[in-house]
């Protein structure tokens, strides 16, 4: 690491803000920088060179390409892992560490790894710690060690992210010149534009060219005002997914740290430019080799000297303007190496920390301690893949380039050719208004497409499609790779030598190559790598560059964080109208699903037995409801019922089971018939979706011709069942026009009066097995209604009882809950509900199975058991097994009965032990064994249903 | 399983430490893994699908049967389907015996392949959790545990307390919008480099004598008299009595060349990867309810999966609605980790059969056998599905241990019990 | 995201929707053999190309019909559902 100031005298273009200083500590040690320096600029400005190790090797490692995707140049800063120092901006009080190194950068223990390095050839792990296999585990923990990356923290907090829908005609991704004249051609056509430019201003390249910076202004300044084009910088599209559905990462929201805007882009004008490519020599990852790119970038926007003395390698005009830009900068030019001459360097010397000389193809040596390559481009297909473009490789231009886009999908810039800025504009504004023109068709296509749509699109003149001009290619040298061998991909530390050696050991194609070596599969993802990858495994097997092909690019095409990818917690949560009161009165929360329910208020036990003794009230709003109206909900419910509906009269009700096609229990419930042509439909609260969507695939799919009209009720209505010996008494003190006697409303009746002066449905049913109502009223009213039944039965010893206290209940009367008691394999007849099903109905959803599993044995049988030790309760899921330990069944409900004081279970077992009084084996989950044994009801407490039906 | 017949296997060039270093400093290099050979006019078995199953069943077609002249055809390259874009979790705690003992099998190959194979698969057990955030999902984790436990496999269900100590970046609090209550707890469940897989299985079939077709497609199956006789690829025509078809993604398109019907849909499945942090994470976590699985490689990165696609496609190109779902997911359990970065996504096909569990053996068609519709499973199931598949065609007999994934099960309604609590499993 | 093209509401979000699965015929429960019953449960065409399936569309809470190609996703059609004639699977 070299020291003293390396900030140049302020030049043309540059980016910071030398009036005002920022403090920051790196790896302990405090620097300053200007606003508008990248925290590598500040450093490098400084006099830091090396700013992490590499993955395998350990090697120090610098600037490489001084922009986002610099790989040796990833940092913590804070408790954010893998921020990348080339384009994070520096800020006052940041704490930057450099990562991958241990225990200092200056002394890297695991360097040694750099002294093995010839054994750790591609693939080594595979080849190694195979025996003793005991061992291996131990081997595995040190491996882990040299995991590269930042370190987390259990006690970082989430922090804010945040998503954003949005609609626009086009979406550029890229703010260059190409960029943003495309942006401006289709916006001043009428197209809504997007424009997006991962860098943090406008400008792509011409952003470091001092010559265009007035240009570059005029066309930034028509952008920024044209009220048509929206302008994102510091954000990337991160994926263009099917139906150009754009993910767009925007790093500089104001507060949130990232967010996701997730856009319906009617078109895609992709212009990212080109990435520079490095060159394959030895030595080419030390601190001082540079690309052309980062070198101008570092001189024109951070006035940081990036060395010395260099040597530039330059085959194209790119690397021509870094020597411009390095004399200007008072840096000597050791050589200027063409390689459109077929001149090249081979190697980089120097101490592991920078670079002293560099050979040359000559055989020569030059002092120096910069190396600049300037060897050609990368096209950042990975949007264009992701459209379904397979690029193809065009040995005159040494790039790829897309050849098959879909119509949604255009491309202009470097990415789609060269020529003079004036053949780019030309192309970038045909592709622009083209954009514009496919846009609006694609909206008036939308608009027209809901049938809905009130008036009818304007007439708009047709514009013909927009002739794009072919761009020039121009010719470029192929130089991927010197006499040498040198790193590959930087992230993953992969040596040309490694990729040949993965080549010779049979992974001779490049998924092959890529896989073993690991090449491409870092954090830069291949846009640095993958071509020179591709160009080594060509020449190792002596094939074309064509002939191999290049990888499939994934998205994202920049990594985006999983905070902002997750946005903010959008969980829905729901609870019911009386939910202000369960709180206040100490009720334990169950989450059921999406609802949050009063599993009890304290002492489920307690809730028990004053339900059985005086009156309990639950609140069970979330029972799914279905209002069903017309002329044949009566057939309708003849087919998704196992039981027969016919004869339900009005005020009538039914318990039913739906099974579906194959015959599994699929809910239960009871309807009620509330007038001639209007039902009311109850589901469990799990299957109220579910159910719905049931009976409208029946009545719109197979019965289309039936008129039955479905209106989910599930939170329309707030729902509570008031059970217990003393209900009666109770709701005859506050309910109006309901004949609550026995013989006007008896048992399996709904009823429409009043409660407490509000219009309920009042039903005689009950999960309980006491006397209970059911009652719904509208859920604006739900919480009043609550309390006045509270009040009314103050002194009856009235409470509240949760779930818990139900299920009890409901285990004691031996109701069976489908999806605990039942399975997704058990049919009907297993349920033990021989009674209800009606295999003399001419049709019902899963008739035929049912049909058949009444006629074969063998079937599993849900059935009620009892300990023989009243005291022991089987855990749920405890197996029943048999002598030999084969598995026989379980036990899916167990609980300790407060009104008979003994354990109460259902279970399901093999048929042949389900007969009454048969004694079966439980297997606790500790291993031991107890009895039980099957009894003849699944009702454990009044069986004959008298406290029901009093 | 019957004690194989192991014909020994010795590789081209073994792999060592010591032998590393030797080539270290010689030079010279390693032989190719497996070779390339021109197509035979006949093969004794043709495998369709050179992925871990294809591969496996190749391998121990040779070693433990003896039956060498075997060729195993792909499309594209070894390992380039499912069997390299699974998240490579290892593991047995199935829901039924039968499902148990099966996977048990696998996870025993797993553990010694490294040896077996002379090839370091990088088996690295890490505890496999599966989280339980309601009431419903706690019950069916213990149902699991007690079967697991009457088979004899390492699986309990443990506490949020047990689970914080085994994940510190857990958020057990009884805040969390749904709160961690319990978790079904398979110590010996880990990952595994699946590329390793692959490749150790092709170089361990090849220097037995097993030919590795790659790059060639399978046009059409020969059929005579109900029998299968030969096939047809892009590379030419070869004659055989026996073809496996072993894909995932294609078995539909295969099965039809002969007239088999199968109950598949094929969904593509994604994942996704992170860049590489220092490591947290040690188990391998999965939650049903938030449809996640989370694990994080010996390299640093956390492997993310999810269920399906909700649609049938033979799409692989991914979804961003995945990303979100998942990373939202990921979130609930362990907030602490919003600022790691997502690296990559991408998408392998699984075909998905009506009760979660495969279809293996013999066919109404003499000579085609299937070892398909693996769902999301297939991976964890590669090593004992090859040496069952293996015994099928040596044999012409169904192996006891694959004989309730019988193609004939679906007609005759005899689905098989994993569809008990059907939930995310990986 | 996927676009779906519902009849009613024009082109949704995928995730508005629920992917009920490819269009099938229901058999005659009365004469239904178990084999035929069981075909029309668990058996798919599955093909990797252009395939009729019903979609359920939670905006308008619609059923309907659409052509959609398994490898692309490209939809090509979609209708209500119901026969439009007596040979068509519904």
């Amino acid at each position: 690491m070299s020291s003293g100031s390396r900030r140049l005298t302020p030049q043309a273009v540059e980016v910071i803000d030398r009036a005002n200083s920022v403090g920051f500590t790196f790896d302990g040690r405090s620097y300053s920088g200007h606003p508008g320096d990248s925290i590598v600029s500040a450093l490098l400005a400084s006099g830091v060179t090396v700013f992490s190790r590499s993955y395998k090797y350990h090697r120090p490692r610098g600037v490489l390409t001084a922009g986002f995707h610099d790989p040796g140049c990833m940092m913590q800063v804070g408790d954010e892992p893998n921020v990348r120092g080339s384009h994070r901006l520096v800020e006052d009080g940041m704490v930057v560490s450099s990562q991958n190194r241990w225990p200092s950068l200056r002394f890297d223990v695991a360097a040694a790894n750099h002294a093995v390095g010839r054994f750790l050839t591609a693939g080594f792990y595979y080849k190694t710690f195979i025996k003793p296999q005991p061992l291996w585990p131990a081997y595995e923990k040190i491996l882990s060690r040299f995991a590269p990356g930042g370190r987390m923290s259990a006690d970082s907090v989430h922090g804010r992210y945040d998503h954003r829908f949005a609609h626009p005609d086009v979406v550029v991704a890229g703010g260059g010149p190409a960029g943003m004249l495309a942006a401006l051609a289709a916006a001043e056509a009428g197209a809504t534009v997007m424009l997006v430019e991962e860098e943090h201003a406008l400008g792509g390249h011409l952003r470091y060219e001092p010559s265009q910076h007035k240009d570059l202004a005029t066309i930034v300044g028509r952008v920024a005002g044209h009220p048509n084009i929206e302008v994102l910088t510091d954000s990337v599209v991160t994926g263009r997914y099917d139906d150009n559905w754009v993910a767009i990462c925007q790093r500089n929201h104001p507060g949130v740290f990232e967010r996701l805007i997730k856009a319906r882009a009617k078109v895609l004008v992709v212009a990212a430019g080109l990435v520079e490519r490095p060159y394959v020599f030895a030595g080419n990852d030390k601190p001082g080799v540079m690309l052309s790119t980062a070198v101008r970038r570092l001189i024109n926007l951070w006035a940081v000297k990036p060395g010395e003395r260099a040597v530039v390698l330059t085959a194209n005009t790119t690397g021509d303007a870094a020597v411009e830009d390095l004399e200007r900068a008072g840096v000597a030019i050791a050589a200027v190496v063409d390689g459109r001459r077929g001149h090249t360097v081979v190697r980089a010397r120097g101490p592991k920390t920078g670079v002293k000389s560099v050979e040359l193809a000559d055989g020569s040596t030059v002092e120096a301690d910069l190396v600049v390559t300037a060897v050609g481009w990368t096209a950042p297909t990975s949007l264009l893949n992701m459209a379904g473009d397979r690029p193809r490789y065009d040995p005159a231009a040494a790039r790829f380039f897309a050849c098959d886009l879909p119509a949604n999908v255009l491309a202009t810039g470097g990415i789609t050719g060269d020529g003079t800025l004036d053949q780019l504009a030309e192309h970038a504004q045909a592709v622009g208004r083209e954009a514009a023109r496919r846009s609006l068709t694609t909206r008036r296509q939308w608009q027209a497409a809901r049938p809905w749509a009130a008036s009818p699109q304007p007439e708009t003149d047709d514009v013909s499609p927009q002739a794009i001009p072919d761009l020039p290619r121009h010719p470029h040298p192929e130089m991927f790779r010197s006499t040498s061998h040198g790193i590959v991909d930087f992230s993953e530390d992969v040596s040309s030598k490694d990729l040949v050696a993965a080549v010779a050991e049979g992974f001779n194609s490049i998924e092959l190559a890529k896989r073993y070596t690991t090449a491409t599969m870092g954090p830069t993802q291949g846009k640095l790598e993958t071509v020179n990858a591709v160009a080594v495994v060509a020449e190792a097997i002596d094939r074309t560059i064509e002939d191999v092909g290049t990888t499939v690019w994934r998205p994202p095409y920049a990594p985006i964080t999983l905070g902002a990818l997750g946005g903010r917690s959008h969980e829905p949560t729901r609870y019911s109208p009386m939910q202000s009161w369960h709180q206040a009165n100490g009720a334990k929360p169950l989450v059921a699903g999406q609802w949050i329910r009063p599993d009890h208020y304290g002492d489920p036990e307690a809730e028990v037995r004053n339900v059985r003794e005086n009156v309990g009230i639950i609140d069970v709003t979330p029972l799914g409801k279905l209002d069903l109206r017309g002329p044949d909900v009566s057939r309708l419910l003849e087919q998704v019922y196992v039981n027969r509906w016919a004869k339900l009269g009005v005020g009538g009700v039914r318990y039913g089971v739906m099974c579906a096609e194959d015959g599994v229990v699929l809910d239960d419930g009871v309807t009620g018939r509330l007038a001639d042509d209007r039902y009311l439909m109850t589901t469990t609260s799990s299957g109220a979706g579910t159910v719905w969507e049931w009976v409208e695939n029946w009545l719109q799919t197979e019965h289309p011709d039936w008129r039955v009209v479905v209106t989910p009720m599930t939170t329309s209505y707030a729902s509570m069942n008031v059970a217990g010996p003393k209900v009666r008494t109770l709701l005859e003190r506050i309910v109006e026009d309901i004949d609550l006697s026995p013989d006007a409303f008896g048992y399996m009746n709904v009823r429409q009066g009043r409660i407490a002066g509000v219009d309920c449905f009042m039903w005689r049913i009950g999960f309980t097995g006491e006397l209970s109502y059911e009652i719904h009223v509208p859920a604006g009213y739900g919480l009043d209604v609550w309390e006045a039944i509270l009040e009314a039965g103050a002194d009856l010893g009235i409470g509240a009882f949760g779930v818990e206290a139900q299920r009890i209940m409901r285990l004691e009367k031996g109701h069976f809950i489908v999806g605990q008691d039942t399975d997704g394999l058990m049919q009907g007849f297993s349920a033990g509900i021989d009674w209800l099903i009606k295999l003399d109905k001419d049709d019902f959803a899963g008739k035929p199975e049912l049909t058949w599993q009444s006629q074969r044995t063998g079937d599993v049988r849900v059935v009620a058991l009892q300990p023989v030790d009243g005291t022991v309760v089987p855990l749920e899921a405890s197996q029943i097994v048999d002598g030999s330990g084969a598995i026989m069944g379980r036990v899916t409900s167990s609980r300790m009965s407060p009104t008979l004081g003994r354990s109460i279970c259902l279970g399901v077992v093999a048929e042949n032990l389900a007969t009454a009084g048969s004694v079966v084996t439980i297997r606790l989950p500790d291993g031991d064994l107890v009895k039980a044994r099957v009894m003849e009801h699944h009702a454990h407490f009044d069986p004959e249903g008298t406290r029901l039906r009093g | 399983m019957s004690a194989p017949n192991r014909k020994g296997f010795r590789p081209a060039a073994r792999y060592s430490a010591l032998n590393l270093v030797r080539r270290g400093i010689s030079g010279s290099e390693w032989p190719p893994a497996w070779r390339q050979h021109p197509l035979r006019a006949g093969y004794d078995a043709v495998i369709i699908g050179a992925g871990v199953h294809g591969l496996a069943t190749a391998y121990y077609l040779a070693a433990n049967h003896g039956i060498s002249n075997v060729a195993v055809l792909d499309k594209g390259y070894v390992g380039g389907g499912g069997s390299g874009r699974n998240t490579a979790i290892v593991r047995s705690n199935y829901l039924t015996p039968e499902g148990v003992r099966f996977y048990d099998r696998s996870l025993s190959l797993y553990r010694t392949m490294a040896a077996d194979l002379n090839y370091n698969v990088m088996f690295s057990k890490r505890g496999h959790l599966t989280l339980a955030h309601n009431d419903g999902s706690l019950r069916t984790m213990r149902w699991r545990a007690e079967v697991n436990k009457v088979q004899g496999i390492d699986s309990e269900v443990i506490g949020p307390d047990d689970i914080k100590e085994l994940v510190p970046f857990m958020d057990t609090s009884t805040q969390a919008r749904y709160p961690v209550l319990g978790a079904l707890y398979h110590p010996p469940g880990g990952i595994i480099r699946h590329d390793a897989v692959n490749w150790a299985y092709a170089r361990a079939a090849d220097s037995l004598g097993v030919h590795i077709h790659q790059n060639t497609e399978v046009t059409g199956i020969e059929v005579a008299a109900g029998k299968v006789t030969g096939v047809r690829t892009t590379q030419g025509a070869i004659s055989t009595p026996i073809v496996v078809n072993c894909t995932a993604g294609w078995a539909s398109t295969i099965a039809d060349m002969v007239g088999v019907d199968l109950p598949i849909i094929t969904h593509p499945l994604q994942a996704a990867v992170t860049e590489p942090v220092k490591m947290f994470l040690h188990a391998v976590v999965v939650s049903g309810s938030l449809h996640v699985y989370v694990s994080q490689t010996d390299r640093g990165e956390l492997v993310f999966g999810a269920s399906v696609d909700p649609f049938a496609s033979y799409s692989m190109r991914g979804s961003l609605e995945f990303t979100e779902e998942l990373a939202a997911h990921v979130l609930e359990l362990m907030p602490a980790v919003a600022k790691m970065r997502v690296l990559r996504q991408w998408a392998g096909l699984c075909d998905m059969t009506p009760d979660y569990s495969p279809i293996m053996g013999f066919t109404p068609v003499e000579g085609f056998l299937v070892d398909v519709g693996w769902g999301t499973y297939g991976f964890k199931a590669g090593p004992v599905s090859g040496e069952a598949m293996a015994e099928a065609v040596a044999t012409g007999r169904t192996p006891e241990i694959i004989a309730t994934f019988d193609l004939a099960r679906f007609a005759e309604g005899r689905l098989v019990g994993e569809k008990g609590a059907a939930s995310v499993g990986h | 995201m996927l676009l779906v093209p519902c009849p009613w509401c024009g082109p949704r979000n995928a995730s508005d929707l629920r992917y009920v699965g490819e269009t099938s015929r229901r058999p005659d429960p009365a004469s239904v053999t178990p084999a035929e019953w069981r075909a029309y449960l668990y058996d798919h065409a599955n093909p990797a190309g252009p395939t009729t399936e019903t979609w359920y569309c939670r905006g308008c809470r619609r059923f309907f019909v659409a052509e959609r190609d398994t490898v692309t996703n490209v939809f090509t059609s979609s209708r209500p559902p119901g026969r439009q004639n007596p040979e068509e699977p519904r």
